[in-house]
């Protein structure tokens, strides 16, 4: 054990960097996207029905095929990376999105519209709110996807922690693969202890899970 | 003042409001009754536009509404409905403030209000003021709901069945709440439900729609008097039924009396007035006819000059006969002409006495209905 922190230390750290990197930055990237596609779709449900099950079926293309592509055309540079992630971040964030907003109560609208709320008072003031419980875990479920699928970034030569376990492959180095796969299960479990974090931080006790 | 000019509405074909017109003063308390679907909603929900007119216009003090901003006006129409609504997001002084706050009043002019309102429900704020809507009961919930309505003091408030959902205790709480605050505020309350007791209870005009039209406008005492359509006086259930047939004397009449005959001495007459604890007696003719009244206090006074009853009886109290509208004998008890009226048959027998008390009574069935 110490033996492999004196060995490939420096690098792992490296490797570890690189990986939160790409999670946080195209997670953001996707999370801002996804609730402004998202929004937009809950205006217009009739497009909603068609557009949601389209993405859903481009979500099922392998990542490794995406990201193979995507190199063809953009090349071996840290963007090819982000592109790749943060489109495969964006689905569930969105359809969380979509989901939240469209299934607050009649009743709320009512109200808010009664109160003599503009259509973007209601959707700060009340909708995104209300659907930020389902949100968060859409949130929760892009992040860890995205920790994994980060690991295809090695394949094009783009570090983080798929660089080790693809070294390790290649070496039959055990220890490598092991020491990526590892740190790369417990980033994902880190990311979710995080964003369970943000949700007590962000949400009013009425809209934890424990209350409803 | 609130005005429908002609107002109609469709969904597709089936057109909910038909040329409807009527006007809501200032100050008061309309509320909208009648069968599902007959309009009643929709009229309500044209006031603050969120359901707009095929047809006719609403005026609101002058003013034509389809004119105006429709957020503008909303914000100055208070608005509470059945599922309360309350933002669950949102603390109780959160929800209060949700209209203060879209008007752009500063923080400290949105406490007072919050403190205002919910001293006006006697809720202390230390308590209420930082609880989520979900940890208050329904009742709870919909005096906030209300309060949000007022918090902007507009002066026109419309109510969509607030009190529906609520067991029938808390519902005639809040009636008496809302009735209360109305009158403190002076605020004109449109107010739609189908509990015909909610709408005597708190109404100063009912205006009682069916299939998109208005069948009567009227007071709930008007109402109950001259229901203008049999749709109505179902609504009504008991309380016109009993009122239908205006009351006779033999409705009202006591049957159990004391009567002496005329050729009696006065000892014996003393004695009966002793033992049945009464003050009077009815005296009859010999041919059973009616011949007046003795009173102890006569007998006190002149009694020890005479040995019969007879030169002491008068004709003094008020008589009627048995099929004569009770309400002339009301009218002569209430007058002051004596204790009570001896009710006569046709053929001057006696039939019974009205008194006092059975116009209590006979006002106690018209309230509560026949209770026995």
């Amino acid at each position: 054990m110490i033996r492999f922190f004196e060995l490939y230390g420096k690098r792992l750290l490296t490797a570890v960097g690189v990986h939160f990197l790409y999670v946080v930055v195209s997670v953001t990237i996707a999370f801002v996207v996804a609730i402004l596609l998202g929004v937009l779709l809950s205006r217009v449900p009739r497009w909603a029905r068609v557009i949601l099950p389209l993405l859903s079926i481009f979500q099922t293309i392998p990542g490794i095929v995406f990201v193979g592509i995507l190199f063809l055309y953009n090349g071996m540079v840290p963007s090819t990376v982000i592109i790749a992630l943060t489109i495969y971040a964006i689905f569930p964030i969105l359809k969380n999105t979509y989901v939240g907003i469209l299934e607050v109560p009649d009743e709320y609208i009512e109200a808010a519209k009664g109160c003599g709320m503009s259509p973007i008072q209601t959707l700060l003031q009340v909708e995104l709110p209300l659907a930020m419980p389902v949100i968060i875990s859409g949130l929760r479920m892009s992040t860890v996807y995205t920790v994994s699928w980060a690991v295809l970034a090695a394949m094009i030569g783009l570090g983080g922690l798929g660089e080790l376990i693809y070294a390790g492959v290649s070496s039959n180095n055990n220890t490598l693969i092991l020491g990526g796969a590892i740190s790369a299960a417990l980033m994902a479990v880190g990311f979710s202890l995080l964003i369970d974090l943000l949700h007590k931080l962000v949400l009013p006790r009425s809209l934890r899970r424990d209350a409803l | 003042m609130i005005l429908f000019d002609h107002v109609s509405k469709k969904y597709g074909d089936k057109p909910v409001l038909n040329d409807v017109s009527f006007e809501i003063g200032s100050g008061e308390f309309v509320v909208l009754i009648g069968p599902s679907g007959c309009g009643k909603t929709t009229t309500l929900k044209t006031i603050n536009r969120l359901i707009e007119p095929d047809g006719g216009n609403v005026f609101i003090e002058g003013e034509d509404i389809s004119q105006m901003d429709k957020v503008k006006l909303r914000r100055s129409i208070g608005y509470v409905i059945q599922q309360i609504g309350l933002f669950p997001n949102m603390t109780v002084e959160q929800n209060i403030s949700v209209v203060p706050k879209l008007l752009k009043y500063d923080k400290a002019r949105c406490s007072k209000i919050v403190h205002e309102m919910l001293e006006l429900v006697n809720m202390p704020y230390e308590e209420y003021a930082h609880k989520y809507p979900y940890e208050m009961s329904g009742g709870q919930q919909q005096r906030i709901g209300v309060l949000r309505a007022l918090a902007a003091s507009p002066p026109i408030v419309l109510m969509d069945e607030p009190f529906g959902a609520l067991d029938p205790m808390t519902r005639s709480i809040l009636q008496d709440e809302v009735r209360r605050i109305q009158r403190k505020l002076n605020k004109t309350i449109v107010f739609v439900t189908h509990d015909m007791d909610e709408a005597l209870n708190m109404a100063d005009t009912i205006i009682f729609m069916d299939a998109g039209q208005i069948i009567q406008k009227a007071t709930p005492e008007e109402m109950l008097e001259n229901p203008a359509t049999d749709l109505i006086c179902n609504f009504m259930g008991k309380r016109v039924a009993e009122n239908e047939a205006p009351q006779t004397a033999e409705d009202v009449m006591r049957v159990s009396f004391y009567a002496t005959s005329i050729s009696r001495g006065v000892r014996e007459s003393v004695d009966l007035m002793a033992r049945k604890g009464v003050d009077t007696l009815l005296v009859k003719n010999p041919d059973e006819t009616y011949a007046g009244t003795v009173s102890v206090k006569d007998i006190k006074k002149y009694g020890k000059e005479y040995k019969k009853i007879e030169a002491l009886v008068t004709r003094e109290n008020p008589v009627c006969y048995i099929d004569e509208d009770a309400q002339t004998s009301f009218d002569m008890l209430a007058n002051g002409n004596g204790n009570y009226v001896v009710v006569l048959n046709r053929d001057e027998t006696i039939a019974g006495i009205i008194t006092r008390t059975s116009i209590a009574k006979a006002l106690a069935d018209v309230v509560w209905g026949d209770s026995e």
